[in-house]
């Protein structure tokens, strides 16, 4: 008797657990925003949510390259590197012009990213040491390039960085766009699907045939060039191009998310929804703790937090 | 089983990979950057830098220092060669001004200059100074990256009799024993001065916000403490409502600052512990349709931006933190190795500009 | 010197050794020897101290002992030499065979000079004259197992453990490690010999164990044993039990006059295979026999291009077929069944629906976009016709039973629409009634008109299974068993076979290497 409601209370705290590491991330992001609508003074209002999505836009479009390296068991170090780069770029060839400029950042990232993929899928070097690589090597070319912070005058990239389309700012909607686009890809395209596989078991994925090279270059490739669009989105903003600070922990933001979001470290499994829900959950636990002037420190003892929870959440799945 | 990519046709796409990489470097030769001239213009006009004056005289009040207390030998600077190292990469303004200013009055006095960064590496700068001393300094400028850890170069350098000139930051050493002074600003002093400058502005009501510095820096705690400490004594109407970091950076200057003006809307002025993140604000508060003038921001360190950032009506003062430490670091040493007295602890004294001087000092400004 | 008495060791869900009983005498070498799964590498792990026994209990020189970790077998003696050198690459020779015990100079330094003085003593004894300054990397692999081998001798090893020594050394690297086996033996060292080549058995071995599902099925003087005895007791058949089978229901049932649909020729891997050459037919179930590192997975990995060979050439339906890659493989229409299903068959962690999709996954798209709705109808096809049991396509694969796991891979393979399939060891740990409903598949496949290339390492199944069984040993093929040949005795015999008499069915005898081109 005793034994059975035992065993029923501990099966709904496992079915609990599960849920929790399924939808937790979307039940902090609700908390958190409960807790300040009611906490906060003038926390409900356009202006304040606009901010807000501004200030996640270029940490969720890494986050969303990130997810894809983490989903192919991997990771990429080198998103902030690259976000220095592609600012450095940008500012380098706007004299050709914005266009110009912007495209060349671009295959910045790109380049970076078929050179981690190249040292991940043909030397066979591990993801975390070939990207802690071009993290290192990135930054410094930036800084060569570009070795102090430059103001960017461009009026098309100032627009870039604060217009609006019926209200909603240019750098929000390209990371909605960005967003849906990744998850399409991860859902619906055969590079997605092989991903996964990649991502869950390497030697099935190369005995099923799947091109594991070209995807896992392809992958780093993504993760490259999405840095790199968020490189140019926070130079817009910014209207300077700064590559000795722009981008910095960038990639542990990155990744925080998207573990917070529910992918495993594991790989074989990206959750976009969770992985633009992390990034929204961090964003709003700092501008939380900012809003109420709580010592910095506190910021980083909250995020640390939250990352043990992620990490926790993780291991749990892992158990499974 | 394992992958068993052939070797050569890895090394093949190593080189590739290497390959990618040079051509990106290689690209950056034809590039065209949006304001070449505009950069020159900018070139020649800091030409017109003037040097630092002192805020406290030489040999007036506090202990001094002679070459017979500290034991090394007359020299004639203009034989002389000297050693500077510098802490930080030369990528803000404060650094690359620095460094510029020490060769550029080298250059001048025809004094033989070896120079070396530590690209912020303590264990590069020590290697730095000890390659230096080894290279035959005779007299060494230092800006040291960190306060502590300096005993096995006092000691080559004692062991040589070599005069050590620390500026911008301190070394916890004994003054005239282990180096001959210090050359610096007071960041307390720098602080006070922002918030009489934020009173003037503000007419002493209101609340304000502060932009930290970078957490652990001494330069943030001392000119907090300065700025905070005069408010108390002098506007009581001033109220401290917000003090966020904004870590040295735009950036972050600007995200915090943007959360900053929508929970407090009736915020009355920002006090940014750099220009950087005073610079920030400014884009904050363009970004949130603010008028210039709307919210007064005071800053630290008189870069060109923040002084144009005035000339523009988007910022109210600007203290400076001057950089330019070559002629008082050569008049310095030329005094010493004369044989005559210098002080230890030399205080440079930091100008400021406001809306009366912005226009004519901008030249000035670094 | 070191026996075991009343030994068991189980882990969960499994009894790795139940009441074995095992002696090793000093100046003796003793094979043990078994199939996969039999228990050896458990008992050498009991006896080195990786492992603790559940019961029983390790007799060393005379008195009961129990070694809680490794290194405390180490220094009561029992060294154990791995396939796998386990050494340092990059440190010179002398610094490895004195790793941890170098001799002290004055003042606690290593003194160089005697230490690689004495190192090269110590393997001149061994017949082998090295420069022992120079990083031990750059010696070949038969050396570095000497230079471990000289380590385990040098710490006064009196029990040496050698976990399949030869499997990657030359010829002439084998006749040196025998000379100093018997060196050891002379010495008085007792050796365990791990193997599964008999000839090498035979040569140097003086007495035998053999363990099947973890018990001893037999132990005594290795002379006064039958080599066809001993495979049957390896493979748990015994000879008076062996039914003279005949003809399995496949045999002339198939037009076997058909142009091969594979054919696989003189396909060579170093130190793995030699000269194989496989033919199948349309509607042919082919097997392939042989011990355990015979050559058989390997056989079917070199044809479906995820093992590159150094020569040899694959034909597909008459079109050569590029070796070393696997979708120019697969393009070609081989599909593989790799032998150990959950690391390198199915993706645990994706639904059913996609683990079937997934090498069909290039061919089902457009424009890079997935075409579902094909998917659904293959995905259902399949489910049905393969009778998959799973709550619904979605279900992770991870959560199924092992028989349905292979099924799924046998559908991800049948999508593909190949013209030859190469199950390794399709049935195994599934369950009887999935086994004899894959068996039955297997069945239906060739009927269909596929070539079929079966590894087992059950001779019933691969007797039942097959028309025509090629045996391997030593990555050779020594026989090839047709017609009224087919029969366990048969496969048994060929297995057992010494070298004189295979030498004339491949030309080539056991004698491996000489084929690197």
């Amino acid at each position: 008797m005793t034994d059975l409601t035992l065993g029923r209370v501990t099966a709904d705290r496992e079915r609990l657990l599960a849920l929790l590491q399924e939808y937790g991330v979307y039940l902090g992001v609700v908390v958190l925003f409960l807790v300040n609508t009611v906490f906060t003074p003038h926390f409900l209002s356009t202006e304040n949510f606009r901010t807000q999505a501004v200030q996640v836009a270029p940490v969720l479009i890494v986050a969303l390259g990130m997810a894809l390296a983490i989903g192919s068991e991997g990771v990429d170090l080198a998103v902030g590197s690259v976000m220095a780069l592609s600012t450095s770029l940008l500012s380098l060839y706007l004299g050709y012009g914005p266009g110009i400029a912007v495209v060349v950042a671009l295959v910045g990232g790109a380049v970076v990213g078929v050179a981690n993929g190249s040292l991940i899928a043909f030397v066979g070097v591990q993801p975390i040491v070939a990207t802690l690589a071009l993290m290192v090597a990135g930054r410094g070319l930036a800084l060569v390039l570009l070795p102090q912070l430059k103001d960017v005058h461009d009026p098309a990239m100032a627009e870039l960085g604060s217009g609006d389309a019926l209200g909603v700012p240019y750098v929000v909607l390209i990371a909605a766009a960005l967003a849906l686009l990744v998850g399409f890809v991860v859902r619906r395209t055969t590079f997605g699907r092989s991903l996964l596989a990649i991502g869950d078991s390497r030697p099935a994925a190369r005995l099923a045939g799947l091109p594991v090279r070209r995807v896992l270059i392809l992958v780093y490739v993504c993760s490259g060039v999405l840095a790199a669009v968020a490189g140019v989105l926070a130079t817009a903003r910014l209207t300077a191009s700064d590559p000795s600070s722009l981008g910095n922990l960038m990639e542990l933001s990155a990744i925080t998310a998207v573990v917070v979001g529910g992918t495993p470290l594991s790989g074989g499994r990206i959750r976009i929804g969770g992985t633009v829900a992390g990034a929204v959950l961090i964003q709003l636990l700092t501008t939380t703790l900012i809003k109420h002037d709580l010592p910095p420190s506190w910021t980083q003892i909250a995020q640390a937090v939250v990352i043990v929870l992620a990490v926790y959440a993780a291991r749990e799945r892992g158990k499974r | 089983m394992k992958p068993l990519a052939p070797r050569h046709r890895t090394s093949a796409r190593t080189l590739l990979a290497t390959g990618l990489i040079t051509s990106l470097a290689l690209v950056s030769g034809c590039a065209k950057s949006e304001d070449d001239t505009a950069d020159k213009d900018k070139g020649s006009a800091s030409q017109s830098e003037q040097g630092q004056v002192v805020a406290s005289p030489s040999t007036g009040s506090g202990p001094t220092c002679s070459i017979d207390a500290y034991g090394a030998e007359k020299i004639d600077l203009k034989s002389a060669t000297v050693g500077f190292s510098q802490s930080e990469k030369e990528a803000n303004p404060f650094r690359i001004a620095e460094t510029a200013s020490i060769k550029a009055e080298a250059d001048k006095q025809g004094v033989k200059l070896l120079t070396a960064n530590a690209q912020s590496q303590f264990s590069k700068q020590i290697s730095d100074v000890q390659d230096l001393i080894a290279k035959g300094a005779d007299l060494l400028v230092i800006a040291p990256l960190n306060s502590d850890g300096w005993e096995p170069v006092l000691r080559s350098a004692s062991a040589k009799h070599i005069p050590i000139i620390t500026i911008d930051r301190k070394i916890n050493a004994t003054a005239c024993k282990d180096y001959v002074s210090f050359i610096g600003s007071d960041f307390v002093e720098q602080g006070k001065r922002a918030a009489d400058q934020m009173i003037e502005s503000t007419g002493g009501k209101g609340e304000i916000a502060i932009l930290l510095g970078a957490a652990g820096n001494n330069v943030t705690t001392e000119r907090t403490k300065g700025f905070e400490d005069r408010i108390k004594e002098k506007a009581p109407g001033l109220k401290i409502v917000f003090k966020q970091t904004g870590e040295f950076a735009r950036e972050k200057g600007q995200s915090v600052t943007e959360n900053l003006i929508q929970s407090k809307p009736g915020i009355t002025g920002i006090y940014a512990e750099n220009d950087e993140m005073g610079l920030g604000a400014v884009n904050a508060l363009k970004g949130a349709g603010k008028k210039p003038g709307a919210v007064k921001i005071v800053t630290i360190d008189g870069t060109r931006n923040a002084v144009q950032g005035i000339v523009d009506g988007w910022i109210d003062g600007v203290v400076e933190s001057n950089p330019r430490f070559g002629p008082l670091a050569f008049q310095t040493l030329d005094t010493f190795t004369k044989g005559e007295k210098v002080s230890q602890d030399i205080v440079i004294q930091d100008s400021a500009y406001t809306k009366d001087n912005a226009k004519s000092d901008l030249g000035k400004a670094y | 010197m070191l026996s075991v008495n009343g030994l068991s060791k189980s882990f969960p869900g499994v009894k790795a050794l139940s009441s074995v009983d095992f002696t090793a005498r000093a100046g003796e070498v003793h094979a043990l020897i078994g199939e996969n799964g039999a228990g050896k590498s458990t008992l050498i792990k009991v006896l080195t101290g990786v492992y603790q026994p559940d019961e029983g209990e390790v007799t060393y020189d005379g008195a009961p002992v129990r070694f809680a970790t490794p290194l405390q077998a180490q220094h009561a003696g029992i060294s154990t030499i791995y396939q796998e050198v386990n050494l340092v690459p990059l440190m010179s020779v002398a610094r490895n065979l004195f790793l941890g015990r170098e001799p002290r100079g004055r003042l606690g330094l290593i003194d160089f000079r005697s230490m690689h003085r004495q190192a090269e003593a110590a393997l001149r004894d061994l017949g082998l004259r090295v420069d022992v300054r120079r990083p031990l990397r750059e010696l070949g692999v038969g050396a570095q197992q000497m230079v471990a081998l000289a380590r385990a001798v040098s710490v006064d090893a009196r029990v040496v453990v050698m976990d399949e020594p030869t499997s990657s050394l030359e010829p002439r690297e084998v006749r040196t490690l025998f000379g100093v086996i018997r060196m050891l033996r002379e010495r008085g060292i007792a050796v365990i010999y791990v193997s599964h080549r008999l000839d090498e058995l035979y040569e140097i071995c003086d007495a035998v164990t053999v363990l099947r599902d973890g018990k001893v099925v037999h132990t005594g003087r290795i002379a006064e044993l039958e080599r066809l005895r001993l495979v049957a007791l390896m493979l748990g058949r015994e000879i008076a039990d062996v039914r003279q089978e005949g003809l399995t229901k496949f045999a002339g049932g198939h037009d076997t006059e058909a142009e091969p649909v594979l054919e696989a020729q003189e396909l060579t891997v170093r130190h793995q295979l030699h000269d194989v050459s496989v033919s199948v037919r349309p509607g042919e179930v082919v097997g392939l026999g042989g011990l355990l590192g015979s050559g058989r997975s390997e056989t079917a990995k070199a044809i479906a291009g995820a093992l590159p060979t150094d020569s040899g050439r694959v034909v597909v339906a008459g079109v050569r077929v590029r070796t070393g890659s696997t979708p120019a493989a697969i393009r070609a229409g081989i599909s593989l069944l790799p032998e150990d299903r959950k690391a390198e068959g199915i993706v645990p962690g994706l639904s059913v629906r996609e683990n079937i999709a997934l090498a069909a996954l290039p061919g089902l798209s457009r424009f890079g976009l997935v075409d579902e709705a094909r998917i659904d109808r293959i995905v259902e096809t399949f489910m049905e016709r393969l009778r998959i049991k799973a709550a619904s396509p979605q279900q992770k694969v991870g959560e199924l039973s092992g028989g349905n796991q292979q099924k799924v891979l046998l559908a991800r393979w049948l999508a593909m629409q190949p013209k030859v399939l190469l199950l390794d060891e399709p049935t195994r740990g599934i369950d009887v009634g999935a086994k004899a409903e894959v068996q039955k598949l297997i069945d239906e496949l060739a009927d269909d008109g596929l070539g079929v290339l079966l590894i087992s390492s059950d001779p019933e199944e691969l007797i039942e299974g097959s028309d025509r069984v090629i045996v391997l040993k030593d990555g050779a093929v020594v026989e090839e068993l047709t017609g009224d040949a087919v029969t366990e005795d048969r496969l048994m015999r060929a297995i057992a076979t010494a070298p004189a008499v295979t030498a004339t069915a491949t030309g080539e005898g056991t004698g491996p290497g000489g084929h690197d081109d």
